[in-house]
C-alpha cells in the first residue's frame, strides 16, 4: 500500500491512472477537478470518500497538517481531540508546542513575524 | 460588554487561525497597492463565527484602510450600492482634507453577499462585479456558503480564499488569552469542553467562556446550538420539553425557521400519538402562522419576523406537549427541496402530483397546497395509494 501525503485546500495529482474512477472521484462532495492542476479535496469526509475508491489502487491519501509554532508534523491520531475536530486545515498545534507554557505570546509572535516578513518590515 | 466585541481582533496577528488564508489576503492587498490588480477583489468564504470579519477590520487597521461596509442589514439594491459606493473613485477619505486625519485609502467590505436576495436586493451583485471591474478600491466579500451557480461571477472575478473553523488547540489558545487579559482562572477541563463542543466556532466558544466566567450554567448552551444540519435540528426540537432551549435553537437557527413550521404541519398531520382536539388546535395555530408567513414574504414585512420568532417556541412547545414525535421522515410535499436522489423525487412527483391531480382534475397548486395534505392527514399509506392508483389508470 502506497500512502501519500496532501494537504487540505491545496491542489494535488494522483500517481495513477484512474479510468472510469476518475467521474465517481470528482462526483464526490468537497472534491474538485481543476484541468491542469489537480484535485483539491476541501474537507475530511471528501478525503475519507475518495480513500475508499483509492485504496482498491493501493494507494492511500493522508492529509499533512504542520505545526504553526515548529514547522513539524502534527499526528492527529495522538490529539486528545481526535474525535471532535474537523481536521481540514493546513496548520495546527503540535503535541510538544502545545505543552508550552507560554503558548500563547509565541503563537502570537510567529504571527507578527509572519506578517512582518509578508510586509517586508 | 459582550467579550466578542471587546476582544475583537485590532491587528492580524491576533486573530487566531487560517494562518495561510490570512498569509493569501495580505499578499493580495499588498499586490494591489503595488500595481497587481490580477483580481480585483477577494472572496472570503467559509463558516460564521471564525473571524472573517474580524480579519478584515484587522486587516484595515493594520494598513491604515477606512473601511466602508454593506451587510446584510443594509439595502443592497444596484441603486443603493451605487449611492453608497459607486463614487468612491478617489480612493482616499475626506479626514485629510477636513483636517481630522490623515489622509487614508478606502477598502470596500460586502459581509455575507451569498445572503443578497435575486429578488428584494435587485442588482445587487452586479452592481458590486461592476464597482469591482473598475478595479479603482480594493474589495472584499465574505460569504457563508457561496452558491456555484448563483454567484458564478463572483467567483470567477474574485479570488476565493476559504476560512475553515479553528481547531480546538486554536479555540484553547483564543480562550486563554481571554483568560489571561480577564485575570480569571479557568480550569482546563472547561476549556477542553469548550473546545470539544464549539465546531470551531471561535465566537460561540467566546461567548460560553463569557457565560461561565459570571457562572452561568453552560449545561444547555454547550452543545452547538448555530447552524445546524436541518434533520438535527427538528430532532433537537421534537425532543425538548424545554421552552427556553426551543426558543435558543430557533433564534440560533432563525433563517430555517420556515422549514421548521412546514415540518412540523407535516408531523401534526401525520402524528398517531395525538388526539384529534389537539390536532385541531394546532392546526389552527399553524392557519395563523401561515399567515403571518405568507404576509412577510410576499410584502417582504420583515417586522412580522418577530412576532414569527414569539410564536413559534410556543407553538413547538405546545406540539411536543401534545405528542409530536420526529419519525425521520422529510415532508413528502416538500420532497423537492430535500431530496437529492433523483429518480426517487421523479417517482414521488409521479405517483403523487401528475397521476393524482389528473384523476381529481385538480391544478397543481390546489393539489400541493390542498388536497395533498388531506391526503396524508387521513394517513394513506404510500404503497396503498400507489396501488390504487395503478388500478384506477
Amino acid at each position: 500500500m502506497q500512502y501519500m501525503n496532501i494537504k487540505y485546500g491545496t491542489p494535488f495529482r494522483i500517481p495513477r491512472r484512474l479510468g472510469d474512477r476518475f467521474k465517481d472521484i470528482v462526483s464526490i462532495r468537497g472534491v474538485k477537478y481543476i484541468k491542469g492542476t489537480g484535485f483539491i479535496i476541501e474537507n475530511k469526509e471528501a478525503l475519507d470518500s475518495i480513500n475508499k475508491i483509492l485504496v482498491k489502487m493501493g494507494l492511500i491519501l493522508k492529509p499533512l497538517i504542520n505545526c504553526y509554532i515548529c514547522g513539524g508534523n502534527v499526528d492527529c491520531d495522538e490529539c486528545t481531540f481526535n474525535k471532535s475536530c474537523h481536521k481540514a486545515v493546513t496548520h495546527c498545534i503540535c503535541k510538544t508546542c502545545f505543552q508550552q507554557r507560554d503558548l500563547v505570546n509565541i503563537y502570537i509572535s510567529k504571527q507578527t513575524q509572519m506578517i512582518r516578513r509578508l510586509i517586508g518590515e | 460588554m459582550l467579550w466578542t466585541e471587546k476582544y475583537r481582533p485590532k491587528k492580524i496577528e491576533d486573530v487566531i487561525g487560517n494562518e495561510e488564508a490570512k498569509q493569501e489576503v495580505v499578499k493580495w492587498l499588498i499586490g494591489w497597492f503595488t500595481g497587481n490588480k490580477e483580481y480585483p477583489g477577494v472572496l472570503l468564504a467559509g463558516p460564521p463565527g471564525i473571524g472573517k470579519t474580524s480579519f478584515v477590520y484587522a486587516l484595515a487597521n493594520q494598513f491604515n484602510l477606512h473601511v466602508v461596509e454593506l451587510n446584510a442589514s443594509d439595502v443592497r439594491t444596484a441603486q443603493h450600492i451605487y449611492a453608497k459606493v459607486g463614487s468612491i473613485g478617489g480612493a482616499s477619505t475626506l479626514d485629510a482634507f477636513t483636517g481630522s486625519g490623515p489622509r487614508r485609502n478606502i477598502l470596500l467590505f460586502f459581509d455575507e453577499v451569498d445572503g443578497i436576495d435575486p429578488k428584494a436586493d435587485t442588482g445587487g451583485l452586479s452592481a458590486i462585479l461592476d464597482i469591482a471591474n473598475k478595479k479603482e478600491v480594493p474589495i472584499i466579500a465574505a460569504a457563508n456558503f457561496p452558491d456555484p451557480v448563483k454567484h458564478k461571477d463572483l467567483l470567477n472575478t474574485f479570488k476565493y480564499i476559504t476560512f475553515r473553523p479553528l481547531t480546538p488547540r486554536q479555540i484553547i489558545i483564543l480562550l486563554k488569552r481571554i483568560a489571561a487579559n480577564e485575570g480569571i482562572a479557568v480550569s482546563d477541563e472547561l476549556l477542553n469542553n469548550i473546545a470539544t463542543k464549539v465546531n470551531g466556532d471561535a465566537r460561540l466558544a467566546v461567548n460560553l467562556l463569557q457565560e461561565a466566567s459570571h457562572g452561568l450554567d453552560i449545561d444547555i448552551t454547550l452543545t452547538p446550538m448555530e447552524n445546524l444540519p436541518f434533520e438535527e435540528l427538528i430532532r433537537r426540537l421534537t425532543n425538548s420539553y424545554n421552552i427556553n432551549e426551543i426558543r435558543n435553537l430557533l433564534n440560533s437557527n432563525s433563517n430555517q425557521i420556515e422549514d421548521v413550521f412546514y415540518t412540523y404541519y407535516d408531523l401534526i398531520t401525520r402524528s398517531n400519538n395525538t388526539s384529534f382536539e389537539d390536532k385541531v388546535r394546532l392546526l389552527d395555530y399553524c392557519i395563523k402562522l401561515n399567515e403571518m408567513f405568507g404576509r412577510m414574504n410576499k410584502k417582504r414585512s420583515f417586522y412580522l419576523f418577530r412576532y414569527i420568532l414569539t410564536l413559534m417556541p410556543w407553538f413547538i412547545y405546545s406540539a411536543n406537549r401534545a405528542g409530536i414525535v420526529y419519525d425521520g421522515r422529510i415532508p413528502a410535499y416538500r420532497f423537492k427541496l430535500f431530496i437529492q436522489n433523483r429518480k426517487y423525487r421523479d417517482h414521488l412527483n409521479e405517483v403523487y402530483t401528475d397521476r393524482l391531480k389528473m384523476i381529481l382534475h385538480e391544478s397543481y397548486r390546489k393539489f400541493v397546497t390542498e388536497t395533498l395534505p388531506t391526503i396524508k392527514f387521513i394517513d394513506i399509506k404510500d404503497e396503498i395509494l400507489e396501488d390504487l392508483l395503478t388500478k384506477v389508470i
